[in-house]
């Protein structure tokens, strides 16, 4: 029997790191762990290569790179990795997948569509990589109808093709024409807001807070910092908003039915500086965040997605959960030096506090 | 203001004072006042205004109390547990307002001696508090009977009887026990004083060492969810309020009783009623079984005469229970819940200790934690019984002087005996107990003393009237006096928030107030600024409640309204631990909340920030 290339995310877990990639293995974690993720399905880095393996693909790659001479430490250069890499993806994009895969991946985009009660229900295609490329591939959101899911993650792997994939990997002496990655096949959130947060103040280190960041539309607007974000700060155990900022978030991240793109969409002025989040929504987040942490034992980075068609609280969906990666990694070193509370009950007998009086 | 600043207040002995208030020097000791002769001393230090003691001008003899916590609370710490770098705190009297400073550190030699005997003498305390504090109680129970069994005669006998003469003489008269009395009462004002303080100062310092390690910990850990951690539920302090519950839960058992205390007639009218019935009587005996000490509690801070107590003002808890009554009938809960306070204290120092990643920091946590909790019940047990307990006790000793002084015509009236500060009045009385040994006819100086009397309540009137600056003098550019920081939260932040309520005069310009964040969430509604409890009826269902400060006393207010702001008091004060517990959000020491914000204006507090927003003046 063939080595299986394709899994539902609840069936998956870390322990699928190296073969679907760490987003999906995380999201299968977060499925099976009963948090609310959007259902869907996840290719494995295996697809990829049986894409490459059984088509012309590789060959063709080879065959142009033979003649593809630059040097990536060399910024003149970069317009050649443009036009090779151009050239790259319109290779991979042309060919044909093999009828069994094809026909697998339209297995499960019907099942999904029969489990989410939708026709032709929409989808992100992002890609996984076992290995952290943070906007290095692409995603392609809003995706809909069995032959566009079909085109969309051949896309994906195409994009790692893109300029910036293929002068990283020069830079590094990888080959060229083979960096197997996932795909993630998500149903869209239909999103009214959605956001990032982290289960530790980013500032001080805090982990007894989650700070929040939210902004109108779909997430992308704030991951990608084209928006300013409202921010909140919540205490993880009293569950009080201590900080609440309202920004003026000049647009949305929305999909555009009539050219079927997502676009930036610029917010009426009445809308603008409206929160885009309920008090209650914030709590809830909290409450799911931490709980998050605790499945994985150590401070988290988390997108979420709140849908404008459910009621609260399925209205809430987890996305992305991964390590916070400032804090999470620094070593818990004592900040009491080991003092008994009677030292530190002298300790504070004999500090004055200063006042500023200037 | 005219007045010339050195630094940014003015300076006290430059300081002019209203006319209106011309003469208020001569109410008060020398000693008291600012004075050239100690000037340069004086102008060292930053003198503010205490608005938890006395947010009000103070009556002569209402100031006995301040003159007792000077000297205790300071001894405290400079001679007995020596709190290394700290000294004392001295008061002022400037416009009959009372202003106080944390008097500069000591020079270093001293501060290295102190250290030693802190070392020796506070370990034994937090080691032992359990068993100090039923010593404590016991003394201050026997120093409260004393008070109460002074001999103060109601009237003076035509001729002594016969039983005080034959067969064995009592030796000496009635002139001597008006005398001995009043020198006694005021030693034992005194002595309650000192006990008031005997764990305070280290109760504070422990809750400060708390916060900064809690700080250090979690630098983004609200001052209010620290005062959750180490509040205790089951304290004195709340007691009168359980027994009201108790009181209103046992008249709903029998019916004729509710229905009096829902009438809308007076407490005198409605215990009259009670009396005809055999449950009115059961019910009232129940409550005079408790009313030593539960219903010992002030209306007010306990720190003036007027405000009266409970027992002096039955329909004050009459009120309450009305409206108990009528809650408990509408199926409503009105106890707060002791096991769910201490619950989501326990959840919460749990879930805190838990998010601690190092086990070194965990032990340390659990220690300051645990120090504490030991002694830190003193600051609310203490409240009650001698702010409470042993004031209404004094009041009610005093009002017996003074109504023998008005009885005798050397007053006018029992209660123009505050008008005399406690140096003055032994003249009175010994100018009484005079003339009645002279025999008949003999006059005292009645006439001097009533005008002196009249002339004095004159000038107060005009200090009531009279904004008083919050801070005069230099503002310091540190503290280490526990209390300074405690109780009066002192820090940049209020001294500036001063500063900038000094600039305006008065109510009008200041939009927006700063203190505390006490207890989170957010309100707005419309103010009700209430200075005294009596004019606690006309708090309304949803207003914010405006205060200088509030007491256990006010405990049921809390139940009508959406939210609190006081001008003094940290996040442990009174209205911060009741807020916290209904839930209700408060700012708490505001500084000048009650001068700034007018009964109707609509407010908006955030008790997670502690920024009071006046966001519509009243017409």
């Amino acid at each position: 029997m063939a080595e299986k290339w394709i899994y539902w995310l609840r069936e998956l877990g870390t322990e699928h790191n190296n073969i679907v990639g760490k987003k999906c293995a995380n999201l299968g974690e977060l499925t099976k762990a009963g948090f609310h993720v959007p259902p869907g399905f996840a290719l494995g880095v295996g697809a990829y290569e049986r894409f490459m393996k059984e088509t012309e693909a590789s060959d063709r790659l080879l065959a142009y790179l033979k003649t593809f001479k630059a040097d990536a430490h060399n910024v003149e250069d970069t317009m050649k990795f443009e036009a090779a890499g151009t050239e790259m993806r319109k290779i991979v994009e042309s060919i044909k997948m093999p009828p069994d895969m094809e026909e697998t991946i339209r297995d499960y985009y019907a099942q999904l569509c029969k489990e989410t009660g939708k026709k032709d229900v929409f989808v992100a295609t992002r890609s996984a990589g076992p290995a952290s490329h943070p906007g290095q591939y692409e995603t392609y959101l809003n995706v809909s109808g069995p032959d566009e899911v079909v085109r969309n993650v051949q896309r994906v792997w195409s994009s790692t093709f893109n300029t910036r994939s293929i002068i990283a990997r020069a830079r590094l002496d990888l080959p060229l024409h083979h960096d197997p990655i996932g795909v993630a096949v998500l149903t869209m959130v239909d999103a009214k807001a959605a956001g990032v947060m982290f289960t530790v103040n980013p500032v001080n280190g805090d982990e007894s807070k989650v700070a929040l960041e939210a902004s109108f539309g779909f997430g992308e607007a704030v991951v990608s910092g084209n928006v300013t974000p409202d921010r909140y700060l919540v205490d993880k155990v009293t569950y009080e908003i201590d900080e609440k900022v309202i920004s003026d978030k000049g647009a949305e991240f929305v999909y555009n039915p009539a050219t079927r793109e997502m676009e930036y969409k610029e917010l009426p002025p009445d809308r603008r500086k409206l929160p885009c989040l309920e008090d209650r929504e914030v709590i809830e987040l909290t409450k799911i965040a931490k709980k998050v942490e605790a499945h994985f034992g150590c401070p988290q980075d988390i997108e979420y997605s709140i849908s404008r068609s459910l009621e609260f609280p399925e209205s809430i969906f987890l996305v992305q959960a991964r390590p916070e990666s400032v804090w999470g990694k620094k070593k818990k070193e004592s900040v009491l030096g080991k003092k008994t509370g009677w030292q530190l009950l002298f300790e504070k007998a004999t500090t004055p506090i200063k006042l500023k009086t200037d | 203001m005219t007045n010339k600043s050195v630094g940014r207040f003015p300076d006290p002995h430059d300081f002019k004072v209203p006319k209106e208030l011309e003469g208020w020097e001569d109410m008060y000791p020398p000693q008291r006042l600012f004075s050239q002769d100690r000037a340069e001393w004086e102008k060292r230090h930053f003198w503010f205004q205490d608005k938890i003691h006395a947010p009000e001008p103070l009556y002569p003899l209402d100031d006995i109390f301040q003159e007792a916590w000077q000297i205790a609370l300071s001894q405290y710490t400079t001679r007995v547990f020596c709190i290394p770098p700290a000294q004392g705190i001295a008061q002022r009297i400037v416009g009959c307002y009372m202003y106080i400073t944390p008097v500069e550190p000591p020079p270093p030699e001293v501060i290295g001696k102190k250290a030693e005997l802190f070392g020796k003498r506070v370990p034994y305390v937090f080691q032992n508090y359990n068993k100090l504090w039923e010593h404590w109680y016991d003394r201050f129970q026997e120093l409260g009977k004393e008070m109460e069994a002074l001999k103060i005669p109601s009237e003076f006998d035509e001729f002594v009887p016969e039983h005080e003469v034959m067969p064995i003489p009592k030796g000496y008269t009635q002139a001597q026990d008006l005398i001995e009395s009043f020198n006694t009462i005021i030693s034992l004002i005194f002595k309650a004083w000192q006990f008031h303080f005997q764990y305070l100062n280290l109760a504070y310092l422990a809750y400060l060492m708390f916060v900064d390690t809690a700080r250090k910990l979690f630098p983004g850990i609200k001052e209010s969810t620290i005062g959750k951690m180490v509040a205790g539920a089951d304290v004195s302090m709340f007691r009168p309020e359980e027994e009201l519950c108790r009181l209103s839960r046992l008249a709903m058992s029998q019916s004729p009783v509710s229905k009096v205390l829902k009438k809308d007639v007076s407490a005198a009218e409605k215990i009259k009623e009670l009396q005809g019935s055999e449950p009115g009587r059961m019910w009232l005996e129940e409550m005079e079984r408790i009313k030593n000490p539960w219903f010992y509690v002030s209306c007010g801070s306990g720190w003036y005469h007027y405000e009266g107590s409970w027992v002096t003002k039955m329909d004050v808890p009459f009120s309450y229970l009305k409206s108990y009554v009528e809650r408990l009938e509408k199926g409503e809960k009105i106890e707060r819940s002791l096991t769910s306070i201490s619950e989501e204290r326990d959840r919460i120092v749990a879930e805190y200790r838990a998010l601690i990643k190092s086990d070194d920091d965990r032990k340390s946590f659990d220690d300051a934690f645990n120090v504490v909790r030991s002694i830190y019940r003193y600051a609310e047990d203490h409240l009650f019984w001698v702010e409470h307990w042993l004031h209404t006790i004094w009041f009610r000793r005093i009002r017996d002087f003074g109504n023998l002084l008005a009885k005798y015509n050397v007053l006018k009236q029992p209660d123009d005996i505050y008008l005399f500060n406690r140096f003055e009045v032994p003249m009175l009385l010994e100018d009484l107990a005079t003339s009645w040994a002279l025999g008949v006819g003999a006059p005292t100086r009645g006439k001097y003393w009533q005008e002196k009397a009249a002339k004095r309540e004159k000038i107060l009137e005009a200090a009531r009237n009279w904004h008083a600056v919050p801070a005069l003098g230099v503002p310091p550019t540190e503290v280490s006096e526990p209390f300074t920081v405690m109780l009066w939260g002192i820090t940049t932040e209020t001294v500036s928030e001063w500063l900038k309520g000094a600039d305006v005069k008065g109510a009008g310009e200041l939009n927006e107030l700063k203190g505390f964040a006490s207890s989170a969430g957010i309100a707005e509604g419309p103010a009700r600024v209430l200075k005294l409890l009596e004019d606690i009826v006309k708090i309304q269902p949803g207003e914010i409640l405006v205060a200088p400060c509030t007491n256990p006393s006010w405990a049921p207010v809390f139940t009508k309204i959406k939210g609190a702001v006081t001008d003094i008091g940290g996040l442990t004060s009174h209205a911060a631990i009741v807020s916290r517990e209904y839930g209700l959000p408060a700012v708490t020491g505001t500084g000048v909340a009650t001068s700034t914000i007018k009964t109707g204006d609509i407010v908006r507090l955030d008790g997670s920030t502690g920024i009071v927003t006046i966001v519509k003046r009243a017409k």
